[in-house]
């Protein structure tokens, strides 16, 4: 991922995601919508990854990961593997989703994020004690609604700016 | 990238990751690498916290003439109300001293804080961490404990360059040593991962627990300085046929409202060997447990250093 060539809205759209990751609510709001925070980052990577699956590759998924582990305290590994998970589909299949409509991109992205989310649960469960329970599906839903629109804001700057 | 490479290279990833998470979760290996991307990430939190900068700033500069009259008025009663109970605390503070030497029992040491402001909160509902804007710059350590102005707080858990994460009393894996106010009654408060509820662990049901009695931290482990406020008891549940009574404790630092907290300087340890190293010299050790304290460039208010402080007791 080099930042010419337009690589630098790349990083861009994934710093912004990270700090959209961690805005927070104000403190009087209702503490549950915690629970409704959409996977940001892994929607911004899967767009990029489907779109442009020669600019950015695994390993560059897995360094996003890295930061977002400190980001939201988790073990570090964890984001990376989920990540890595998302962008290997994501690339795998890259010419069948964009073939897709963006209701059916939503249904793979609810799948894929309630397997990662899922999975997250699982490692804190195992390294932190955490209990299981149904916390993953509410970023599932929340980001199979937004990711229309992401995709929409994301191809509009794509259409501003090349990136090639 | 061929299909197979990009399957191999999944399958390493996965590895690396898997390994990393279990040294996380079982060494400090990797608390470097954590640290030094903290620092990283450090602008991107700074970030997210804008609009509740801005809107401090903003309001700042937009209250009105008799609000800040209003605000100064209620400073000063406040100020005047405890500076009373600081002429208090020096008279008996002197007695404690002389009365813990009749006891023969060392004296207590004093604790040197530094203000510290939150910058960002972790998002996530099943943690509760914080980040503050201190760092190793100010001489932050790991495992410092953090109490705001009605009590305790949490303890810092990572130390980046100019930040360090707090895990509030709250979370799921915190646990404090604490005893009742009252009769002082020991027993552990683990977080429960709700904002507003500890609960004392493994409570015999006969221990002399009520609603409404003060929680301080013990001081075992040496982790936490003796005598900070934890919480008030708010419910005793004794169930005939549960082992232990079920003691729900409500945290007295507003955790989810503070945005200025202290961090505790107790240096015990420190101290301690200062102590052995006084008694070797036959020197009063008070100057060595103070050049360990905080930068002083920041607001480290110190509290205010007897001469018997950090002595050994004969």
């Amino acid at each position: 991922m080099n930042p010419t060539n337009g690589g630098w809205l790349i990083l861009l759209t994934l710093a912004l995601a990270m700090v959209l990751c961690v805005v927070h609510l104000p403190e009087t709001w209702p503490q549950w919508l915690g629970w409704l925070r959409p996977a940001w980052v892994p929607l911004v990577v899967f767009y990029w990854v489907m779109e442009l699956p020669h600019r950015m590759g695994l390993i560059a998924a897995w360094c996003v990961g890295a930061f977002l582990d400190v980001l939201q305290a988790d073990p570090l590994g964890t984001n990376g593997l989920l990540l890595a998970g998302i962008t290997y589909v994501a690339w795998r299949f890259y010419e069948r989703l964009r073939m897709y409509s963006l209701l059916q991109q939503a249904g793979v992205l609810f799948l894929l994020v309630l397997a990662s989310e899922t999975l997250r649960m699982v490692v804190q469960h195992v390294s932190a004690d955490r209990g299981l329970g149904w916390g993953p599906l509410g970023p599932a839903l929340i980001s199979m609604l937004v990711w229309p629109l992401v995709a929409l804001v994301l191809g509009r700057l794509r259409d501003r700016i090349y990136v090639g | 990238m061929r299909e197979s490479g990009a399957g191999f290279l999944l399958a390493g990833l996965v590895l690396v990751s898997l390994i990393c998470i279990v040294l996380e979760t079982t060494t400090r290996l990797l608390e470097p690498v954590r640290s030094a991307l903290g620092s990283l990430v450090t602008p991107i939190v700074m970030v997210a916290e804008t609009p509740y900068l801005l809107g401090g700033a903003l309001g700042e500069l937009l209250s009105s003439r008799s609000d800040l009259l209003e605000e100064n008025a209620e400073l000063r009663e406040r100020l005047l109300e405890l500076s009373q109970i600081s002429q208090q605390y020096l008279a008996l503070r002197t007695e404690n001293a002389q009365l813990r030497e009749l006891l023969g029992s060392r004296a207590q040491l004093p604790a040197q804080v530094l203000i510290a402001e939150l910058i960002g909160v972790v998002p996530t509902p099943v943690t509760h961490q914080v980040i503050i804007d201190k760092g190793r710059n100010a001489g932050v350590s790991n495992g410092q404990a953090v109490i705001d102005a009605e009590g305790l707080f949490g303890q810092v858990v990572e130390v980046d360059e100019f930040s360090s994460r707090v895990l509030l009393i709250t979370d799921a894996d915190h646990a404090v040593p604490v005893q009742i106010n009252r009769n002082g009654v020991r027993s552990i408060a683990g977080g429960t991962g709700q904002l507003d509820r500890l609960e004392l662990e493994n409570v015999p049901v006969t221990a002399d627990i009520r609603e409404g009695d003060l929680v301080e931290t013990s001081g075992l482990g040496g982790r936490f300085p003796r005598g900070y406020p934890v919480g008030v008891v708010d419910s005793v549940r004794i169930e005939p046929t549960a082992p232990f009574a079920a003691v729900s404790v409500r945290p007295s630092a507003r955790l989810d409202r503070s945005r200025h907290v202290l961090l505790v300087f107790s240096n015990t340890t420190q101290a301690q060997a200062a102590a052995a190293d006084a008694a070797a010299a036959q020197e009063p050790a008070s100057d060595a447990s103070q050049s360990q304290g905080p930068t002083s460039d920041a607001a480290a208010a110190e509290a205010p250093a007897g001469s018997g402080d950090g002595e050994p007791t004969p």
